[in-house]
């Protein structure tokens, strides 16, 4: 056995005995506290940490989920400890589930097309004698699907606000021949039962930050911007607020009366969608998410906390330019839907 | 930001204070500076006030105001800066309603026109801070202004639970008028501000006697009564905070649904209530004292009412299902008024409820000043026959500091000849311990809450009209543990009506210099705590 102590950033220490192979995941969650982490096998990167102090072993992982192995960083998941380590957490205290995720069935409800090649997905939760028939979760947070009839498990983000009524709603952009996306774009019909876990993830509003809010996302990086917005919405914040929403093609972007509604809730939100290869007739911004980024912070602001949503590639591309406009890395909060 | 307004603030080798990003309340700078700029425009608007109150034609919405927006700046009351940035704009719309019906205009912060963006409001926080003019002024007028200006708080936010519940005098806010107004002048001289701090006292002896009517007025005389202080089975709500009124509220929302409500922290008093009592899904009193809230909130089944302080920073355990009311915020967390409160019946279903019922466990409560004085010629009796030897009056706040045990030590150190009364929340540390009972009356009297020090009082100038002696020569000793600034206005009441020896603790305030530590002690006789058994043994032996 040895002894992990894990460090968050607020300061707080947690200690938890580790059985050797056991990995540092596995190790806490036996003593019921569960860390942010998804994909359990290395390779979503949700897990990421940092060792001080102490040998390990890390298992297989994928080189882009972390970056930094050479200078002690870890993903807990694959991470086993030869002797005490120290781990540093890189959130707080509070982003530590005490509590199990929990398992829970859903009846798909609706399913709408939301622009060309995505669906807005509509469940109802099953009441659960322990957690009760409402859906409780943060603004920003993701569940995870198993693909019907497979054992693979596919996570997506929540586009609605909690509620009581026990309600979840999904924006999903379909891609051709993804296990998930052929389930939703073929097979999926009202009334199906789906099996989820959640919510999890700690993407989510520094609610007491008053600088200025940017929102970035693209493609299939809708759905938690779009929750943050309608969040945002029921406390009518003074300060200034941004959506930039890319897509590679105009047909693929949200629907009219989702910006139509955020706008309505938000007066001060200025949208800004851009399509990287528009046609003729387009009247917004024409290049990536990014480069509208760019276009907007160069036209000036008090420094603003910018929220980046989407695929790898964009995420690198926005976070260079907010970086290249000043924009401090820990202002900068990132939800990656690499799977 | 600069903070120094409760028990818990940062002390450092320097002094005492919050200055860093975020006070150790959670408070942060922003809305810190926020608070500031409200109290500042206050004190100009309590300029203008003051002039029409005194020409009798005060207005009623202004002093309103003035009530509830101190109220927002207590600690654990509001830390929503956006708030703080529409109050302030309200302030500034009043002070120029104030100007134009006073036809003139004053100089001071009557003056005062906030900037109309954040970065504007923060760059003119300077001016309002509450050290502001410290150079000039010194540390121990700055120090005695704030105790002014704390205690202000405390009686604006007994004001405010009288108010809600239809209870208005204006003479309260007339004396809250002067009071800001004098603080507006930047007063230098120390005898003048403790003059104005002891005339404050008086008039929260005023607004305690006015609380306790409404109180008394809308929900009956409390009774002794037994509180259930385990869960049973069913839906569940949780409120928290002081007001009865939202409380009244929460219950009439959730009525004949099969949803039961407890009460936490200073709710308990709650139940001693007749028509609060009749409710018969007001089914107990959860958890302790409001600094374990974090775990208590997140183990609780379903939603949480925070009525009024003192609120921490909601855990994402329970961020969805905890709301607030009336003063109090938090930057995400749903505010409800009385009409909203259908959504925490919704909660209560959806959410599981507890799956089982506890055994039971009670306590007992609710000796307001009629309970304890319907008894008095047992009480009397009991002193006469030598019974009962004493009285400790344990009163005030809680607070998570590790001091705070001289309070547990302290009431299970009082010897069995002498009587227990408190009132507050830092009763929690001891009201489930087995006092007894002592000349045919329980030894634990829980009076209430921190307001109904006014209950106390009265209690204690009957049984000296009794004896025929002053307060000061009762077999009572007066032992506060202060946290916040309701705790300020009890404070000057006390030293307002000349009660002395008053022991104060588990530290001193951090505004008050030595010099004012040495003014309260040898002109007031307040004594700062030192050891449970040592303090007990010197009330007895200076009362025996
Ligand atoms: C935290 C998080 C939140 C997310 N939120 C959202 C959201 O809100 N909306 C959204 O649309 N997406 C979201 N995603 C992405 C989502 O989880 C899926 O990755 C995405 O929908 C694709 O899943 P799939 O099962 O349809 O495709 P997959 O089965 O994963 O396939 C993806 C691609 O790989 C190819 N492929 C599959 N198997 C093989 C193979 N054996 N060999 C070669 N190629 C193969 C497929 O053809 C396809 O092009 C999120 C991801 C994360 C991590
Ligand atoms: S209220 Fe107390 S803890 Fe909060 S900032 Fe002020 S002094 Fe510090
Ligand atoms: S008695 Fe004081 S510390 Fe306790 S809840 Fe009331 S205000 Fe807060």
């Amino acid at each position: 056995m040895t002894e992990i102590t894990l460090l968050t950033r607020d300061g707080v220490r947690l200690n938890v005995p580790c059985a050797p192979g056991q990995t540092v995941l596995a190790a806490a969650a036996a003593e019921n506290l569960h860390l942010p982490a998804m994909c359990g096998c290395g390779n979503c990167g949700q897990c990421h940490a940092h060792v001080s102090t102490g040998g390990y072993e890390m298992g297989a992982y994928s080189p882009v989920a972390l970056p930094d192995a050479a200078q002690g960083g870890v993903l807990l998941c694959r991470c086993m400890p030869h002797d005490d380590l120290v781990v540093e957490l890189p959130y707080d205290d509070a982003n530590i589930s005490r509590r199990a995720i929990p398992e829970r069935e859903a009846v798909i409800e609706s399913i709408t097309q939301a622009g060309a090649g995505a669906m807005m997905l509509a469940l109802q939760l099953r009441p659960d004698e322990t957690l009760g028939s409402g859906a409780d979760f943060i603004p920003g947070q993701y569940m995870e699907f198993t693909v019907p009839g497979m054992e693979i498990k596919r996570a997506y983000s929540l586009a609605n606000l909690p509620n009581w009524d026990g309600r979840l709603e999904f924006l999903i952009r379909l891609v051709p021949g993804g296990a998930f996306s052929t389930y939703l774009g073929t097979q999926a019909t009202v009334g199906d039962a789906l099996h989820l876990r959640g919510p999890m993830g700690h993407f989510k509003l520094d609610e007491a930050s008053p600088r200025p809010r940017v929102l970035v996302g693209g493609g299939c990086g809708a759905a938690p911007l779009v929750s943050l917005l309608r969040h945002m919405a029921g406390y009518q914040e003074w300060q200034p607020e941004y959506l930039v929403f890319g897509v590679n093609r105009e047909e693929e972007m949200l629907p009219q009366v989702l910006f139509d509604e955020l706008r309505a809730g938000l007066p001060q939100l200025r949208i800004i969608q851009a399509v990287w290869h528009p046609s003729q007739g387009w009247g917004g911004f024409s290049g990536t998410a990014a480069e509208a980024l760019d276009a907007l912070l160069a036209e000036g602001m008090e420094s603003p906390d910018v929220y980046l949503c989407g695929p790898p590639k964009m995420l690198g591309a926005a976070r260079a330019v907010a970086g290249a406009h000043d924009v401090p890395t820990e202002r900068i909060f990132i939800e990656s839907l690499a799977g | 930001m600069f903070c120094f307004q409760c028990e818990q603030t940062a002390r450092t080798d320097t002094g005492a204070g919050c200055a860093t990003a975020k006070g150790v309340c959670g408070k942060d700078e922003t809305t810190s500076d926020l608070q500031d700029l409200l109290i500042y425009q206050l004190k100009g608007i309590g300029q203008y006030a003051h002039l029409l109150h005194q020409q009798g034609r005060p207005d009623a919405a202004a002093d309103s105001f003035i009530l509830y927006a101190l109220f927002t700046t207590l600690t654990n009351v509001n830390f929503n800066r956006a708030r703080f940035q529409e109050m302030i704009a309200e302030a500034a719309r009043i002070r120029d309603r104030l100007q134009e019906a006073a036809g003139t205009r004053l100089a001071g912060p009557a003056a005062f026109q906030p900037a109309n963006d954040l970065t504007g409001l923060l760059a003119q926080a300077s001016i309002a801070s509450v050290r502001a003019g410290l150079d000039a002024a010194g540390a121990d007028v700055i120090g005695l202004r704030a105790l002014v200006l704390y205690g202000l708080k405390g009686v604006a936010a007994y004001a405010h639970h009288a108010e809600v519940l239809g209870q208005t005098r204006e003479a309260v806010g007339a004396g809250i008028a002067q009071a800001l107004s004098f603080l507006a002048s930047e007063p230098v001289d120390i005898e003048d501000i403790l003059e104005e701090a002891l005339a404050l006292g008086r008039l929260n002896f005023t607004v305690m006697e006015t609380l306790d009517a409404a109180n008394t007025g809308t929900y009956g005389t409390p009774a002794p009564t037994n509180v259930r202080i385990t869960p049973v089975a069913g839906k569940a709500v949780l409120v928290s905070g002081h007001d009865l009124r939202d409380l009244e509220a929460v219950l009439e929302a959730t009525k004949d649904m099969g949803i039961n409500v407890y009460t936490h922290g200073e709710l308990l008093p709650a139940h001693s209530y007749p028509k609060l009592h009749a409710y018969p899904h007001l089914a107990g009193n959860y958890g302790g004292a409001w600094q374990n809230q974090q775990q208590e909130f997140a183990a609780f089944p379903g939603p949480v009412v925070m009525t009024s302080n003192c609120l921490i920073e909601p855990l994402p355990a329970y961020r969805n299902r905890i709301f607030t009311m009336g003063p109090v915020g938090w930057p995400g967390i749903k505010h409800l008024g009385h009409g909203d409160l259908a959504i925490v019946a919704q909660a209560a279903k959806a959410l599981p409820g507890f799956a089982e019922t506890a055994p039971e466990k009670t306590i007992t409560i609710g000796f307001g000043r009629d309970a304890v004085l319907g008894a008095a010629e047992t009480v009397i009796g009991a002193v006469k026959s030598g019974a009962i030897k004493h009285f400790f009056l344990i009163g005030g706040c809680d607070g998570a500091a590790p001091g705070r045990n001289y309070y547990t030590e302290f009431a299970d150190a009082v010897p069995e000849d002498a009587m227990v009364l408190t009132l507050g929340c830092g009763k929690y540390r001891f009201n489930t311990h087995d006092f007894g009972t002592i000349g045919g009356l329980p030894r634990l009297l829980d009076l209430g809450q921190c307001n109904d020090t006014y209950s106390a009082l009265v209690i204690a100038q009957a049984l000296a009209g009794a004896f025929g002696c002053g307060v000061n020569e009762l077999p009572l000793s007066l032992v506060v543990s202060w946290f916040e600034q309701k705790a300020a206005a009890v404070f000057l009441t006390l030293l307002a009506l000349g009660v002395r020896n008053v022991r104060l603790g588990p530290t001193l305030p951090g505004f008050l210099t030595p010099a004012l530590v040495d003014v309260l002690v040898n002109r007031f006789g307040v004594l700062p705590v030192t050891e449970a058994k040592a303090d007990i043994a010197a009330a007895m032996g200076r009362a025996a």
